[in-house]
């Protein structure tokens, strides 16, 4: 595929909680968006065209609100698209809007995703408004008891990724959960939520948005803080339910990893990648996705949490943002993890940076893991040298 | 078939809520003072007002301004039939109105009493509730009707000084939604078969797999099945995944203890039914492996009128849940990756 370069030169999020109070839906996808014009040194006037992304409308139940958030967002007399593709939609959402710049079409794009949560209630909207919703956990929960089977993980590894994830939380301003004293007994004590999930080891329930400004290659270049470069992008789907299906290693997961590092040359992720920003809204997907997304070897995604690998200080940091699990707008949930990727190489995460990091990928998924979102980026065009 | 649904009618409701956020909570805190308002940002004033310029998108401000209670009917139509969500229960005008002292049309009902009443230019009056009946919402106004002194509302244009504080910063957005569901040719053997007290599934004629509950297609081979892929499975078979569940309590939750969900591999088929009660046993007694049988419900009390085309097994109200049947358990290694 040619294409030209996209550079990521702003990044914005809001404050994430259980219930911003304080705003409005357009309220809160303004104040990302403003942060990341901001960031980017913009103005709305600097703007091409707008990419909005979501989860199912029945969450917040306000119907198509890209019509509703048009104007909010700049779009007026300018190309809106609103992208939906369950969990994973906020990545989805940033790869439109790198590809709007990478296919020479525009020049600078704003890719804006949210959920507002606290206006209504996930279980109910994932049960289709019928009583005796499973939730997200409960459709998770039996893939989570055959990976710890198959793989003959000890328990303790679900309890270790929540501890990790909400230490990494903690040192992120942005982040709703910020559990700076949890520990694996809080973990362990906390009730049984979707057996063998616990509370502490499932995604709070959030409000909050994220907004990235990408721009071509000499906006990249010109631009007033280190830019990221957006080296591959790759969504995958398959079929959420078949007999035989997989879904604790999907294909479509594989398929995605295997595109990304073949597009930017990794033949040894866990060796060339610096971080990663993986979709963990329950503990032990982060052993499952660094399994399907072959950066561990089959039934060896636990070990790497379990030595600490996957810890800031380790060496392969896994959520240093904290994750969906200290932070979780649904819809934005994807996109926060495709900024935290780019924050990382472009030196900017603060507390949570990884020292030197140069290459980096985010991930997201969706639905019955079925959808899935993957981008690699850079501090320069070629990390790998 | 007359005893088997062909349309499965579903009300969705639920009490959704919106944060205002401080331009709207000033917009609707007014409003249940019985006072209208609008802001003027970029040499106009917007009413209701925004956060944001519609135009360029930049920060509208809080320089607010009166608007009516008067204003000019720009633009209207008639509605004759109103429905039960429509804001008059007879017929009336939805109108584009300019207020005094606005520089952009609202939308609001107008109760002029017949359409030969309406026109463009037409000068109206907000006409509110009882005080004590206001709320800060839209719905305050009961509607426009045509103003009986067509002159200048009074204090239109005029600054307004809003409060430090806004009473008002939430409302509640009740949703009730009725959709139907035409049952899907599959669909709709699946609820026959459930009423005669047996469970059907399709054999797929390319890679011979046994898919229940039937959805007319094989997912596999991405061919369709239909009535002669059908086959008769038994109603016994493995737990081969489950779940306890601890329920949130959301509007229309009906479980209130934690509650299981199973997947269940019958006997000779390739794929599972998902969710599925276990009945007799605590929730924490389920184990992958076991043997179980479907509890049907009688005859006379089956229904099925709570599946749809996406159910993909649900049983509906023809099967009260699943029993061990005694048997010893089957391994779990050979069922535990059958997640689907």
């Amino acid at each position: 595929m040619s294409h030209q370069p996209a550079a990521i030169v702003g990044i914005g999020q809001t404050h994430h909680k259980r219930k911003r109070a304080d705003v409005s839906i357009a309220g809160l996808v303004r104040e990302a968006a403003q942060r990341a014009l901001e960031d980017a040194n913009m103005d709305w006037g600097d703007i091409d065209a707008v990419v909005l992304g979501k989860a199912p409308d029945l969450f917040e139940g306000v119907m198509k609100p890209e019509m509703y958030l048009a104007d909010a967002l700049g779009a007026v007399n300018k190309p809106m698209f609103r992208v939906h593709t369950a969990g994973s939609v906020g990545g989805s959402t940033g790869i439109v809007g790198s590809h709007l710049v990478s296919s020479g079409r525009h020049k600078r794009v704003l890719s804006v995703a949210f959920e507002k949560q606290s206006e209504g209630n996930a279980q109910f909207a994932l049960g289709g408004g019928k009583g005796a919703s499973i939730g997200a956990g409960g459709a998770f929960a039996p893939f989570i008891r055959a990976y710890i089977r198959r793989s003959g993980a000890p328990e303790d590894i679900g309890w270790m990724v929540a501890v990790k994830d909400r230490l990494n939380g903690a040192k992120n301003p942005y982040a709703h959960l910020k559990l700076a004293d949890i520990t694996i007994d809080k973990v362990k004590e906390s009730p049984m939520m979707w057996d063998p999930l616990h509370f502490l080891e499932s995604c709070p329930s959030s409000d909050g948005a994220c907004a990235v400004v990408f721009t071509d290659e000499d906006g990249g270049k010109k631009a007033s803080k280190p830019p990221a470069w957006v080296l591959a992008t790759a969504m995958k789907s398959e079929p959420g339910w078949y007999s035989g299906r997989d879904a604790v290693n999907p294909q479509a997961a594989h398929a995605c990893a295997q595109e990304i590092y073949k597009a930017v040359g990794i033949t040894n992720p866990r060796e060339q990648i610096d971080c990663a920003e993986l979709y963990v809204p329950f503990s032990w997907y982060e052993p499952m996705w660094l399994e399907a997304h072959e950066i561990a070897a089959p039934g060896e995604g636990w070990k790497m949490t379990q030595s600490g690998a996957t810890a800031l200080d380790g060496d392969f940091p896994v959520n240093m943002s904290g994750g969906v699990l200290s932070s979780n707008p649904i819809g934005a949930s994807g996109l926060l993890r495709f900024a935290e990727a780019a924050l990382q190489v472009r030196g900017l995460a603060e507390d949570h940076q990884v020292g030197g990091a140069k290459l980096a990928i985010a991930q997201a998924y969706g639905a019955n893991a079925q959808f899935f979102a993957m981008w690699a980026v850079g501090s320069s065009l070629n990390p790998l040298g | 078939m007359a005893d088997t649904v062909q349309e499965f009618v579903f009300n969705l409701t639920f009490p959704f809520s919106r944060t205002l956020g401080s331009t709207l909570s000033t917009f609707a805190s007014a409003l249940a003072q019985g006072q209208i308002i609008g802001v003027r940002t970029g040499g106009r004033v917007i009413a209701p007002p925004l956060e944001y310029d519609p135009e360029t998108a930049a920060d509208a401000g809080t320089e607010w301004v009166r608007v009516g209670p008067k204003g000019t009917v720009s633009s209207w139509t008639w509605v004759p039939e109103p429905t039960n969500l429509h804001p008059l229960d007879h017929a009336f005008g939805f109108a584009f109105i300019t207020l005094d002292g606005a520089d952009t049309p609202m939308i609001h009902a107008v109760d002029a009493g017949s359409e030969s009443a309406m026109s463009v230019g037409m000068r109206v009056e907000a006409k509110f509730k009882a005080p004590a009946d206001c709320v800060g919402r839209i719905d305050d106004i009961i509607a426009f009707v045509p103003a009986a002194d067509p002159s200048p509302s009074e204090g239109a244009g005029e600054p307004y000084d809003a409060p430090e504080e806004n009473d008002i910063t939430e409302m509640d957005a009740f949703c009730d939604l009725t959709y139907i569901d035409n049952a899907s040719p599959t669909t709709t053997m699946w609820a026959k078969a459930l009423m005669e007290g047996r469970l059907i599934g399709q054999k797929c004629p390319q890679c011979a797999r046994t898919i229940v509950g039937p959805r007319g297609m094989c997912s596999v081979c991405a061919i369709e099945l239909d009535e002669s892929h059908v086959i008769d499975v038994p109603d016994r078979g493995v737990v081969s995944n489950f779940t306890v569940v601890t329920p949130v309590q959301y509007h229309g939750q009906t479980e209130t203890e934690p509650f299981v969900r199973c997947s269940i591999m019958l006997d000779g088929a390739d794929a599972v039914i998902a969710q599925q009660e276990i009945l007799d046993i605590p929730a924490n007694d389920v184990r992958v492996g076991m043997r179980v049988e479907c509890v049907w419900a009688p005859a006379s009390e089956r229904s099925v009128a709570d599946i749809d085309n996406r159910s993909r097994g649900s049983g509906g109200d023809a099967i009260l849940g699943w029993r061990l049947t005694g048997e010893p358990d089957e391994p779990a290694e050979l069922y535990l990756d059958r997640m689907m």
